[in-house]
């Protein structure tokens, strides 16, 4: 163990005297998040302004707008109301809404069986968060409309008479939709820019450690350290942990920086600080998996670099640290095979309002994933090119 | 050997090693006594660095095995790597740490307690002239002060078997004195020393035996004045000339008389040739130069030396 914290420290002390390192981590990220929450200002509240085109006239589509009006989304959402799907487009196009829900004709009728026709959601770019917003309600509401279609349908193979079903069906629909549709990660509180791009920035830098600790290991490698340790009573398991809980160490204080300057300086809030602490933690495993990925896939110190570099961007731009919350859905989805797209949705839970394993679970789950499928490939590539 | 002799520190039996169809180390064993200077002595790829690399457990041999102390290097390699000092041909620091930072650090590795860490650091700085210099960054350092540091770092442990690969190659003379006295103390003191060079002035000068190893072959082992003694009978020519030196030398080497003839020693105008009996070859030798068109300026005839035994041996030279 003394020879693991050995390692560790040694690196460590190699890190922060590169004054590079030091930049980049620390005073970087805090520097870019402090500046886009100046750009965007103090108070950034979030509002969505979201369309409904109602071409079903009947009590399942009212119950929607219902929801939309209701008290979990007072002051979050705002409410228009468009006569067809083509004039909500034009909106969405516009900016005058942010996104838009098209309650197909005969969505009420389709509950008493028969297939309905989908809702759909109008959105754009510009407005991400807000499509997710109205998607994420949308969803909810159409699985507690097949709910109640299961429940209808049981009803009438039941023995209720046949002209009982309409208002049969639109008293369930009615009945539980309010409690039932507060989308998850989606609170009351808005979510102030600082609070996203003060994790995102810090995040987006971390992920630079990947390439200093790729790097260190091969210039240890070129330098003939690396054979010195080798030639000392060090195992390759202990060599391993002592690189990694320095580059673990290293990203974890980077994070912690840029969160507690951005929490007490820049007026970032979140719901849980063990939340936030938990995604940090997450982030950082994530960094440790990723740099053992590219020492094991590069050859010299210029590919880690290269490789390094790509990783970096590649991961950031998907998983969406340069946009406030992700785009489109696709980008949402590309997101979702990022360490750092989860570890971000996360911080937009937090920064909600929302707390605890709601906020977390999923993002932790995600993280976890990623990091096992990566561990995976690494001790795969290792194994094929072992030659002592 | 007989039962009397203490247990080897070092004892290679029978290392081999390929690299592709090409083979470094060929069926090489070699035994090292405690407190004695071994050379490794062969020209530029003969495989001493392979061997060593077999040595010091960072590189599986494909056939034999090493012992340190008793203990074989591939299953109980922690304790028996803990007894080896590893010095790399290369320098090989952390060049963003200081002196003592890396002193330090390679002293951990092998577990020193804190105090007794602290008084070899101080030992060994004092020992590599360094302890002036103790606080600066290695970067700083002039080359033959790595080169120092560089030995220093396989040193803090204490090792019972010093292990060095070429520890002069590109040092100026003055630290290359340095290096050799310090090597030379060790052996006094008890650390057995395994020592590779190309430099045959080295091995004579420090080590107690010396085995000449060429194309991954130990073709020879002994004291020097054995090896030597191999070569009693024999003179070294060593002719100062110019001309096509290289033709020249491949030219004496078709007498059956002559056993080996190279361009080298230390200048770049002389052909050496290792002959039974240089008065009555001389004229012959002569007359090849001439037909040959190289113009002999002088010849000397000299007692052998571990270079004439190279030359006896392979026929060629160790520094081409
Ligand atoms: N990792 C390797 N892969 C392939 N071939 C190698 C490798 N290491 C050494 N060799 C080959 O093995 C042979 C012996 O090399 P080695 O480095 O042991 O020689 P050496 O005696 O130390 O030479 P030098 O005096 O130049 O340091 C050479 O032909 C070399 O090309
Ligand atoms: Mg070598």
């Amino acid at each position: 163990m003394r020879v693991v914290l050995s390692i560790a420290a040694k690196d460590l002390r190699q890190r922060l005297r590169d004054r590079s390192a030091w930049v980049i981590v620390f005073v970087a990220p805090v520097l870019i998040a402090g500046l886009m929450a100046l750009a965007f200002g103090g108070d950034t509240e979030f509002r969505a302004d979201i369309g409904v085109v109602d071409l079903d006239h009947g009590p399942a589509a009212a119950g929607l707008t219902q929801v939309l009006t209701g008290p979990e989304l007072r002051g979050t959402v705002r409410v228009r109301e468009y006569g067809d799907a083509a004039t909500a487009r034009r909106a969405v196009d516009s900016g005058r809404a942010h996104a838009a829900i098209v309650v197909p004709a005969g969505f009420t009728r389709a509950l008493r069986g028969g297939s309905p026709s989908p809702v759909v959601v109008l959105d754009s770019v510009d407005h991400g968060l807000e499509a997710q917003l109205a998607r994420a309600v949308a969803e909810s509401y159409v699985a507690q409309v097949n709910a109640d279609r299961l429940s209808v349908a049981t009803a009438v193979a039941a023995g209720v008479p046949q002209e009982d079903v309409p208002r049969l069906a639109a008293r369930a629909a009615l009945l539980r939709l309010p409690e039932q549709v507060r989308p998850e990660g989606m609170a009351d509180d808005p979510l102030e820019v600082i609070s996203y791009f003060g994790p995102s920035m810090g995040i987006f830098f971390v992920l630079f450690t990947v390439g200093f600790g790729a790097r260190g290991y091969f210039a240890e490698q070129q330098q003939g350290t690396l054979d010195r340790i080798a030639a000392a009573p060090v195992g390759r398991g202990a060599l391993l942990l002592g690189k990694s809980l320095s580059t673990f160490g290293y990203s974890l204080a980077g994070l912690a920086t840029v969160t507690l300057v951005s929490w007490l300086a820049l007026g970032a809030r979140w719901a849980d600080p063990v939340g936030v602490a938990v995604l940090g933690l997450g982030m950082a495993v994530a960094v440790v998996c990723l740099t053992a990925l590219v020492i094991a896939v590069a050859r010299t110190e210029r590919q880690a670099e290269g490789l390094a570099s790509v990783v970096v961007f590649g991961l950031a731009l998907a998983g969406g640290n340069f946009v406030f919350a992700s785009g489109t859905s696709f980008m949402h989805r590309l997101a979702l095979f990022t360490p750092n797209g989860w570890a971000l949705r996360g911080f937009t839970d937090l920064g909600t309002g929302v707390r605890g394993w709601a906020a977390v679970g999923a993002p932790l789950l995600g993280i976890a994933g990623f990091c096992a499928a990566v561990t995976a490939v690494t001790v795969l590539l290792l194994r094929l090119r072992r030659t002592p | 050997m007989n039962d009397a002799a203490p247990q080897p520190v070092l004892d290679c039996a029978h290392l081999v090693r390929r690299f592709g169809d090409r083979t470094a180390v060929d069926d090489v064993s070699l035994r090292i006594a405690p407190g004695e200077t071994y050379g490794l002595l062969g020209p530029n790829g003969a495989g001493k660095t392979t061997a060593i690399r077999m040595v010091c457990g960072l590189l599986r041999p494909d056939a034999g095995t090493v012992r340190v102390a008793g203990l074989p290097v591939s299953t109980a390699a922690g304790p028996a790597k803990r007894l080896i000092g590893f010095v790399p041909q290369e320098v090989a620091l952390y060049p963003d740490l200081s002196v003592r930072e890396n002193l330090r650090f390679f002293g951990r590795l092998y577990r020193l307690p804190r105090r007794r860490l602290e008084a070899r650091v101080a030992e060994v700085l004092d020992l590599i002239g360094l302890t002036a210099r103790a606080r600066d960054r290695v970067d700083s350092l002039s080359g033959g002060m790595r080169r120092r540091l560089n030995i220093g770092a396989g040193l803090v442990h204490a090792p019972t078997l010093l292990v060095l690969d070429e520890p002069t190659v590109g040092v100026d003379p003055q630290s290359r004195h340095a290096i050799l006295e310090s090597v030379t103390r060790f052996g006094e003191q008890g650390m057995a020393v395994l020592y590779t060079t190309h430099y045959m002035e080295e091995a004579e000068r420090l080590c107690d035996r010396v085995g000449i190893i060429d194309r991954g072959r130990l073709i020879a082992e002994g004291t020097p004045r054995e090896l030597v003694s191999l070569v009693a009978e024999r003179d070294r020519v060593r002719l100062t000339a110019v001309g096509d030196l290289d033709a020249f030398a491949r030219a004496c080497r078709r007498f059956t008389r002559v056993e080996g003839a190279a361009r080298g020693g230390d200048r770049d105008d002389v052909v050496e040739v290792v002959v039974k009996d240089a008065r009555s070859l001389l004229p012959e030798l002569l007359d090849l130069a001439h037909r040959q068109g190289v113009h002999v300026r002088s010849v000397e005839i000299d007692e052998p030396d571990l270079e004439t035994v190279f030359l006896h041996l392979t026929g060629t030279a160790l520094r081409e």
